[in-house]
């Protein structure tokens, strides 16, 4: 994967999401972030000491998740947090040996491995990849519970729903490139969306568009209570990232 | 206790729960020694005097080219590697973590073996215990260095379990352990003294050090050393 002229700048305390279909470039970003994979040129500075968890990672077949989280505490010369643990539900697979641990709890353990040296900057590389609903919430929770105790998430995911609800500022990659950086809001406006307002009365249902839902909608009730006519649902809708994101590839492509 | 000597103790654990290098390097050598002492002392009540020299050669030699390179491909084959990269584990860590435990499981079958070689089947003690036990020990080094080559270099286990034949097969026929080898052809008496089997059985047989044995054993030591250096700086930089 070629990367081409990435700009990117990450706050202190946010959840950054690198987004892109398979083979953007995500991967190949956060392991040149990472230190793991060697670059042609360009300059990144990292402030702060880094968690790494990977998108394909894997551990010795027989080691039990305790002994994992020992080894590496020993390594990186850390004393090992145990509420971090017990949030993760790490001890609870205590006994387990890696290779019975369902794909859920080994995501948590590389999470927990990941977070063993009290990282500044946390890297989650498709971190729900594979999970069921609960364990995908359950994760998501935790990403949360880190960015309260001030850690930076870089998160890279082709998952736009869990990338809407977690994170600040996203930045899409397409071939290699940036095609934008900025908050979710901000990507909708640059699409250039309508407002899509869905009322549902009891004579039926109608849909508008308009730019300016603020002046809209107001002038759409007040008509309505001037006819007298009895509103039972509002819906207002943009569009989900997931289309817009898709347009903007689109548009690059 | 630092993560170097954890990781000796961790890897110490794994094995034994690993069921592959019980099997390669407790049940199957047992088995064989069970088995082969008996047939082999009483059709040849002379072999008494190398029983335990020939049967510690095979379980090493199993051991080494057999149970050891799958765990070591297993590491550095794998994405473990990648996260022992990623979270401040040096790569080195785990290949001396697996050799260092590799030496203790194998050293202490070897042990087995001597204690009930007499008592089964009338063995000879070697004459010389602490000499024995040090050319033993230079002798399960040099394997594993070897077993480390192929672990390291091959990543493929289908491959790896042809490879480590190659070198397993002609250890055990060619060395003397199983019939002298004066019987043996002149080029594949030739071949056998490739294989450090043959060095080390007669190694561990010798009542002092036989120089030419111990300098190539040393010399083979020293070219996989270098090798297994070369492929773990090359899994480093990559």
């Amino acid at each position: 994967m070629v990367l081409k002229g990435l700009d990117l700048q990450i706050k202190k305390g946010e959840i950054f999401a690198l987004l892109g279909v398979n083979g953007a470039g995500k991967t190949t970003t956060l392991e040149c972030i990472e230190g793991l994979r060697k670059y042609d040129s360009g300059t990144i500075t990292v402030n702060g000491k880094m968690g790494i968890q990977l998108q394909s990672s894997s551990l010795p077949a027989h080691i039990r998740p305790m002994e994992a989280v020992k080894l590496f505490a020993k390594w990186n010369k850390t004393k090992i947090d145990d509420a971090m643990l017990d949030g993760l539900g790490i001890k609870e697979m205590e006994k387990t040996q890696y290779i019975q641990l369902s794909t859920g709890q080994k995501r948590r353990l590389h999470l927990a491995l990941a977070l063993i040296g009290d990282p500044d900057i946390v890297f989650l590389d498709e971190p729900t990849a594979g999970l069921d609903v609960e364990g995908r919430l359950s994760l998501h929770e935790q990403i949360r519970k880190l960015r309260h105790i001030g850690k930076t998430i870089i998160l890279a995911s082709h998952d736009m729903a869990e990338v809407e609800t977690l994170c600040d500022r996203i930045a899409i990659l397409n071939n290699g490139n940036i095609v934008f950086c900025g908050t979710a809001s901000e990507l909708t406006d640059r699409i250039g969306r309508k407002y899509v307002i869905h009322i549902r009365t009891q004579q039926g249902n109608n849909t508008f568009e308009t730019d300016n839902i603020e002046d809209t909608l107001i002038s759409l009730l007040g008509e309505l209570k001037q006819k007298k006519i009895h509103v039972l649902d509002i819906k207002v809708d943009r569009g989900t990232l997931e289309e817009h994101f898709i347009e903007m590839a689109g548009r690059e492509a | 206790m630092n993560g170097f000597l954890y990781g000796i103790t961790l890897q110490w654990k794994m094995d034994i729960r690993s069921k592959s290098l019980l099997v390669t390097c407790y049940i199957v050598p047992l088995i064989f020694f069970l088995l082969m002492g008996g047939i082999f002392t009483s059709v040849m009540p002379e072999m008494r005097s190398t029983l335990i020299q020939s049967m510690i050669v095979m379980n090493v030699s199993m051991g080494a080219f057999i149970g050891l390179p799958p765990s070591l491909t297993e590491t550095y084959g794998s994405d473990v590697k990648k996260i022992y990269k990623a979270n401040g584990v040096p790569l080195y860590s785990g290949f001396l973590t697996m050799f260092l435990s590799a030496f203790v499981h194998l050293m202490i079958s070897c042990v087995i073996i001597l204690l009930l070689a007499p008592i089964l089947f009338e063995a000879a003690l070697p004459a010389q215990l602490p000499f024995f036990f040090l050319a033993l020990a230079i002798y399960i080094i040099v394997s594993l260095s070897i077993g480390s080559v192929l672990g390291l270099a091959v990543k493929n286990q289908a491959k790896l379990t042809m490879t480590a034949q190659l070198v397993f097969l002609p250890s055990i026929m060619l060395s003397g352990i199983m019939f002298p080898v004066d019987l043996l052809p002149g080029f594949l008496e030739a071949t056998g003294r490739i294989f450090p089997a043959s060095r080390g059985y007669r190694l561990m047989l010798d009542h002092g050090f036989c120089l030419e044995n111990l300098w190539y054993l040393i010399l083979v030591f020293c070219a996989a050393a270098i090798i297994c250096t070369i492929l773990l700086n090359r899994e480093k930089s990559r």
